[in-house]
Formats: structure tokens, sequence, C-alpha cells
């Protein structure tokens, strides 16, 4: 201040204003122009932008766009294709796209592109399972063939996933500067740290609000205190922190199928092991009456408040609220007297008075097992044993440090696992016996003739609207089914919700039930966010 | 053979079977370590991967060959330069670690700096004025800092500057928003600050506590004596005879410390949110991304080794005694 009174004149002014101007550039907490939006919502994908590799799977691939897509209601709706039809023996899908699709680089996107990114995605070796698919052809320049080698009702969802990327462009560099027809095109990506992204002058729905995006990639902690700072206009948050506050923004909750349950091996042991040497089975688990009765005897809503802090809910198979949820699956838990009835009925009983029901000289016993690092597991895992222990069953909690660890012991104990995802193929990986204790499918080896039946019909229907009713079936037919009325080979506990921190003045319109993934699927609509002040 | 030749064939000599030995012992390691790669790619996918597809992956990796018919086809690529393509970055390795270690490279050089030119002037007033207040003082300061943790440091750092005092950027290596091409040098200077102070913070202490004892071994030497007894003071003693003698320990130990500045530097960048090597490396690790580690492990090797081999020929200059080739001149 005293430079300023002893110096006047306007050329010291300037400095003097040039100084401040400096140091406001510096300042971290700089309002950011409305048309730009910084996210902070993790989610970077580390081998790039490429929808062939399986980027885009979650959400919106943003920087692409795709045949189909769903809506706020799960509904699948068109995108880039105008119409779409499967032949009657289910093997031969045609799909005629929009004329006046363009790449974000102004080249014309047309059904060669569409042939190109399917052929090559089966071929790549990513996360992207084509496996069903024959070959894609391009009849015209809008229409499209898909030959499948087997029907594959799940096969519509690779249309809602698979971003179209342009066969001229296409390349080893592609996955770091992505061009495509989506809503928004990349300006620069600097790996670990931050992306940005513009409006794609070129695309054909309507342009976003938000010119530009700015994604940062930091990890939890460091986001939330950018968060704190003002410095970010939306960041996700482990629901751990949802009870917060951050000044100027609002917690929004989204609900999800990012579920989490006990999985019980379903067979005795008989001293078997998989061929990489662990072993299979558990007495105890094996038994359905017990599987049951926990189901019944959880108290799910009472975990979703002490543990979810009210952020998500009880969990009644992996599906819950998805097109292919049987509603059947829901009952009422928290019933210890109904589970004290379904193990007396099945011949579990406390005859040495030790607190812990017996059938056979067999004690009810078994060991519920989670990922160490994962704190949300632990509780849920401490909770169960603590609910189910009132009903005479005893377990043991187990922290493993790593998912190689566990995957020695998942088929011989309960483990606690997170699953839910938009494509019911999770399902038949989940529940089909034929391939049973094959990596991470089915790892109890659950067995029903009759489950694997609808599974196997809904993979084999004509259509997706025709295989919803099989997979419903295949969790409850009235009679049998995977829930936990049939044969409980799970306990579903809870549904997280995804809680994020937004801007007060940000719009983020109605957000779709998300699959597992905290952080990307919330941009599933971005295209239609909007800033209110 | 003249001794420069020699010299220089032995180094190259070290350094093929160094670096032969770090690669074949980080492909053991590794191939011991219980995670398995594609288990960690596919993560949370698993119940839409069929096993078809999972076994695509694999060929894709290369992982159906037994391990050591990778390692040699591996190693036969490494030879010509080619380190092979990084797992989870899907990019060649030596494009990583080019890329990440220009970004490691600042936070390294200035808290390089920074700890060695403060780690040495430390050492040599807390040596030359031994048992005053001040030697205490910076005695009390080293010995505190060489036993903290730099990630623990850079919390707290993080703590006061960013979250509570908010002068200084809380993530990252350039703002929100601006990429690093279009960034200033400030706002690149600026984000560097932190994780630097934490590195060098720490890295001081080491030259310092190192310099110090050095400073107090010349300033009781025989040559130190003889000058105190023709009248020079204990600056004069520092300055013209002691400071000589304690700078070559001090530049050894300079260059010997890149190693732990590697290492800091992984801590440092995990904590500040800055995408060097250090953030790629840990990465690598978790995920099981065996070609990256290995040239990450490669690159460290070289990176230290360079550090020691500079070590060795400044000796010749600061100390003309023990110049390469100073045998024959004898």
């Amino acid at each position: 201040m005293h430079y300023v009174k002893s110096s006047p004149n306007s050329r010291h002014m300037n400095l003097v204003f040039m100084i401040l101007l400096g140091l406001l550039m510096l300042c971290p907490s700089i309002a950011m122009a409305k048309d730009t939006l910084t996210l902070a919502i993790k989610g970077e994908p580390a081998e790039g932008y490429d929808p062939t590799l399986g980027w885009g799977r979650y959400g919106s691939p943003l920087f692409q766009s795709t045949l189909l897509k769903r809506n706020e209601n799960m509904k699948i709706v068109t995108d880039l294709a105008t119409s779409y039809s499967l032949s009657k023996d289910g093997l031969l899908w045609t799909v005629t796209i929009r004329e006046d699709a363009k790449f974000s680089d102004g080249t014309p996107l047309t059904a060669k592109d569409v042939e190109y990114t399917f052929n090559t995605a089966a071929q790549a070796g990513g996360k992207v399972d084509l496996m069903s698919l024959n070959k894609a052809e391009a009849k015209d320049a809008t229409t499209i063939l898909f030959t499948l080698k087997k029907t594959d009702s799940t096969f519509v969802n690779r249309f809602i996933s698979l971003g179209i990327v342009p066969k001229a462009s296409h390349g080893p560099g592609y996955a770091r500067m992505p061009i495509g027809s989506g809503p928004y095109r990349m300006v620069e990506w600097n790996e670990g740290q931050q992306m940005i992204a513009e409006a794609n002058p070129y695309y054909y729905g309507d342009a976003p609000y938000f010119k530009r995006l700015v994604f940062l990639f930091t990890d939890e902690d460091t986001s939330f205190a950018a968060a704190k700072a003002g410095q970010v206009d939306i960041v996700v948050v482990p629901q751990a922190l949802a009870v917060q506050t951050i000044p100027g923004m609002t917690m929004h909750a989204v609900h999800s199928v990012d579920n989490r349950g006990l999985m019980f091996p379903t067979v005795p042991a008989t001293g078997k092991t998989t061929d990489k040497g662990a072993p299979i089975g558990n007495d105890v688990t094996a038994d359905k009456a017990i599987r049951q009765a926990i189901n019944k005897v959880i108290d799910r809503k009472a975990l979703v408040a002490g543990i979810l802090e009210g952020y998500g809910s009880p969990a009644y198979s992996v599906c819950d609220g998805l097109p292919w949820f049987n509603p059947a699956n829901t009952f009422a838990d928290n019933d210890a007297d109904a589970a004290r009835k379904i193990l007396a009925d099945a011949g579990w009983k406390d005859s040495d008075g030790d607190g812990i029901v017996e059938k056979n000289g067999l004690k009810a016993e078994f060991t519920i097992i989670y990922p160490a690092e994962r704190s949300i597991r632990q509780y849920l895992a401490l909770a169960s044993a603590d609910m189910i222990k009132k009903i005479g069953i005893n377990a043991k909690v187990e922290g493993k440090r790593s998912w190689d660890e566990i995957k020695q012991l998942m088929h011989s104990n309960v483990i606690v696992f997170g699953w839910g995802s938009h494509d019911p193929i999770e399902i038949y990986h989940l529940y089909s016996s034929h391939h049973a204790g094959d990596g991470y499918n089915n790892p109890g080896l659950y067995t029903n003739p009759k489950v694997d039946e609808y599974l196997d019909k809904a993979l084999a229907a004509p259509n997706y609207e025709a295989s919803l009713e099989y997979w419903m079936k295949s969790q409850w037919d009235g009679e049998t089914g995977t829930s936990a009325l049939g044969d409980a080979p799970w306990a579903w506990l809870v549904n997280l919700d995804h809680t994020y921190f937004i801007s007060d003045h940000l719009n983020v319109g109605t957000s779709q039930v998300e699959p597992h993934g905290h952080g990307w699927p919330i941009t599933a609509n971005i295209e239609k966010w909007t800033w209110i002040d | 053979m003249n001794t420069t030749t020699s010299f220089w064939l032995r180094k190259a000599g070290k350094l093929v079977l160094i670096l032969t030995m770090v690669s074949v012992l980080a492909f053991t390691l590794v191939s011991l370590s219980p995670i398995d790669p594609v288990t960690a790619y596919i993560g949370m996918d698993r119940m839409q991967i069929s096993t078809e597809q999972e076994q695509k992956i694999i060929e894709r990796w290369g992982l159906d060959k037994p391990a050591p018919e990778r390692f040699i086809k591996w190693a036969k690529h490494a030879l010509s330069g080619d380190l092979g393509q990084s797992m989870i970055f899907n990019e060649p390795v030596t494009k990583v670690i080019g890329k990440r270690f220009t970004t490691s490279l600042w936070l390294m050089a200035s808290a390089w700096t920074i700890s060695g030119i403060l780690g040495f002037i430390f050492g040599v007033l807390a040596g030359t004025n031994r048992n005053s207040l001040l030697d205490r003082s910076i005695r009390f300061y080293a010995y505190t800092l060489a036993s903290t943790p730099s990630f623990w440091l850079g919390l707290v750092l993080l703590s006061i500057f960013s979250v509570t005092l908010g002068i200084t950027p809380i993530c990252g290596a350039t703002p929100t928003g601006i990429s690093p091409a279009d960034a200033t040098l400030w706002q690149k200077l600026h984000h560097l600050i932190l994780p630097a102070a934490t590195l060098s913070v720490i890295g001081v202490a080491q030259i310092a506590l190192h310099t110090r004892e050095k400073m107090i071994d010349a300033m009781n030497s025989d040559y130190a004596l003889f000058a105190f007894a023709q009248g020079e003071t204990r600056r004069g003693v520092a300055w013209r005879h002691a400071l000589r003698n304690v700078a070559l320990p001090a530049v050894t130990l300079q260059f010997a410390s890149l190693g732990e500045l590697f290492g800091g530097s992984v801590l440092a960048e995990q904590v500040f949110s800055y995408p060097g090597l250090g953030k790629a490396t840990v990465e690598a690790g978790i995920r099981g991304d065996v070609p990256l580690l290995l040239g990450i492990a490669i690159f460290s090797a070289l990176f230290v080794f360079c550090g020691n081999l500079i070590a060795d020929v400044l000796y010749g200059v600061f100390d003309p005694r023990i110049r390469i080739g100073s045998e024959e001149a004898r």
C-alpha cells in the first residue's frame, strides 16, 4: 500500500495491477467460467479411451457414441441406430444407422466404421466380450448385419456399451487421442492428473450445455480437499464421507446395483480341490437351511443405516430394480424366529448348550472372508456375523490382503463379494453350473438343473425382451430358484448408493441406476447437464 | 591400453552385469508375486467376461507361455531397445517411462539441488562451530527429520499450506483445467513447491549430518591444527583448508543419494497426486504390469549407476590427485 501512495502515477499503478493479477492467477480458488465444468469422479482409464479395448462400457464413452443406449429408466433407446431387428432364429441382427452422424474430425460415420469397430473389438483381447459374434458386415452405407455364432439375448448390450471408432484413423495412438461421434472431443489428457474435453461441433445430438469439461484424476482424499477448496463442481465421495458438508455443494445420492453379499459354498467338503489346489466345499453352508436362515435373520435395513450411513438400500438379488429383477425376491427379513424355525426343521439344534446349533455332531460354524482394504466389506462381515449369532450360527471374520489369496479360499469359505452390472449375463456367470468354479464364475459351485435350464433359455431367447422372463424365473419360479426363498446360494446384503457432492448450481437431471463402479457412470447423461444461477 | 580406456571399460562391464542381474532378479520376483495381472485388469468386469474372452486377454499379453520363455523373449527385444508394451497403459514401456520421468525430473532435480546445497551449508556450519547453539539446532532439525517418513511430512505440509491456508495447490503438476503446454513457468513452480519441499526438507538431514561429521574430522586434522598454530581463525581454517576436503565426500553422498531420491519421490508423488514415474511404479506394482515394472527397474538402476559414475568422475575435478590417468602422469 505504501508503494501505491508514494508513487501514484499510472505506470506504477499498472505494475501493482499486474502483480495483483499475477497473484490472482496463482490463487487456486478462482471461480471457473460457467461453460466449464470441473469433475473429480475418478475412473481414469489407464490404457486410454479406446472402446475396442473396453472404454465406455460404464456410462457414456463421452467421445464416441453407441448404436443404442439405456435411458434413465433403463429402457433401451436408439442413439446412432435408427432401427434394429433380430431374425426369428436369433442369429442375425440388422441395424440401420443415422445418415447425419460425423466424427469429431468432420468425416462421416458410415456402416463401414461400425463393421470395423465390432470386428476389431472381437479380436482385440480387451474387456469387450464379443465371443458370440461371428462377424459384422456393412451391407450399404447405413445398414450393418451382425451374425452370431449362437443365440445370445445379452448381445444387445454390446450395442449399448461399444462406442464406434473411425476405421480410417483407428490405430495404435488412438487410445490417447480418440476421435468419435460423441458429444465431446478430447483436447488434452495429462495422464495421472487431468483430462480436458470440449464440445464436439459435429455432434448430431443437441449441443451440450457445457463447452468444456475438466476431469480431475486425483485420489479420493485429494479430490475431497479440492472440492472443499471450491475447485471442483462435482466430486465422488465414499459413503462414509457423504454425511459431511461442503459449502456451496449438495449431496447427490444415486441408486445403484453396486451390491455386496455373502457367497456360500453350496457343496460339502469332500477333500476335492480345483486344479489350482484350492479346496472345494463347506459342510455347513452346503445345507440349504443354513443359507436360508441367514438370509432370513439378517437385518438389511440396519446394515444400510449403520454401515452406509443410510446411503444405500437392502439387496435381495444381484440385480435389484433392473428390468430382469424378479420382485418376488423381496421378503421380510430381520426375522429371528422364522430363521430359528428353518434351522430346527432341518435338524439343527443346540444340544450341548454352547449357543451354537449342531446337526449330526457338526457345529454351525464357518469363516467369512473379505478383502482387508475394503472397509465397507469388513463392517458388513462383522455385522452379519453378529446378526447370525443370535440364531446359533458362529462365524469367524477374516480379512485377506489380496484377491489372489481369496481366490484360493472362495470355494470353501463364505466371501463378501460385490457385483452389479447393466448386463444380465452376470446372472449367468454367477449361478450357471456350466462354468462353476471356473475363475470367479459361480465360486460356490451352485447347481440346480432347473435354474440352469432357465439361464440357458434366457441366453437362447429370441430377443432381449423375451429373455427377461427367464432371468426372472431363474431367481424364483414359484418353486425353486436362486433367491433366498429357493436355494439361497447367496445372502445379498445391501446396494450402495453412489454419493456425489455437486455444486448447488449444477443440474445433472435424473441419474440412472448405476452399475458397480463408483464414479464414471454418472456421466451417462452428461450432455443434458446444465448450470442454473 | 591407457587407464582412461580401462576405467570406462570396467564401468561398462559393471553396468552390463548390473542390468542383467537387475532384470533377472526383477523378473523372478514379479513372476513369484501372487498378483494375477489378468484378475487385476478385469477387476469388477469379471462377471461380464466369459472364460473364452479371458483366454484372449491372456494371449494378448503373452501370459499363456511359461515364464522362462517369456523372459527370453523379453530379453531379446530389450537388447534391441524395445522394452515391450505396458499392459496397463497399453503403450510402449519406453514411452511411458519417458513421459513420466519428464514430470518427475522437475521434482527430483529441484529437491536434489535444494537438499544438496542446504545440506552442505548446514553441515559445514554445524561442523565448524561444534556444540554451539547453531550446531545443536541443526542437529536437532536433522535428527528429527531423518526419521520422518516423507509421505507423512507431505500430508502435514498439504494440510497446513493447501487445505488450511490455501496458498499452495492441492494436487497435480499444473493448475486444474490448464494443460501442461499452456501452463506458465510460475504455475508449474507453484505446483512444485510442496512436493519439492517435502523431499528436500528430508534430504537435507542426511547430507547435513554426514557433512558435519566430515567437517569435524577436517577441523581436527593435522593440517587444520597446523593452520590454527599459525594463527588462522576457525572460519579461515574452515574456508581455506577444510572445505575442499569435505566437498569430496559430500559430492559422493549427493550423487549416491539419487537412489533415495527416487524412492522418496515415489511416496511424495503418491501424496501430492503428482503424475510422475513414482505414481506409475505404484500402479505397475499393484496391477502386475511386468513389462513396465521391469522397464522401471532397469531405468532406475541405470539412473543410480549414472549418479555414482558422475561422482567418480567428479572426484578428479575436485581433487586432482585422484584424477583418472594420474598414475601415468606420476
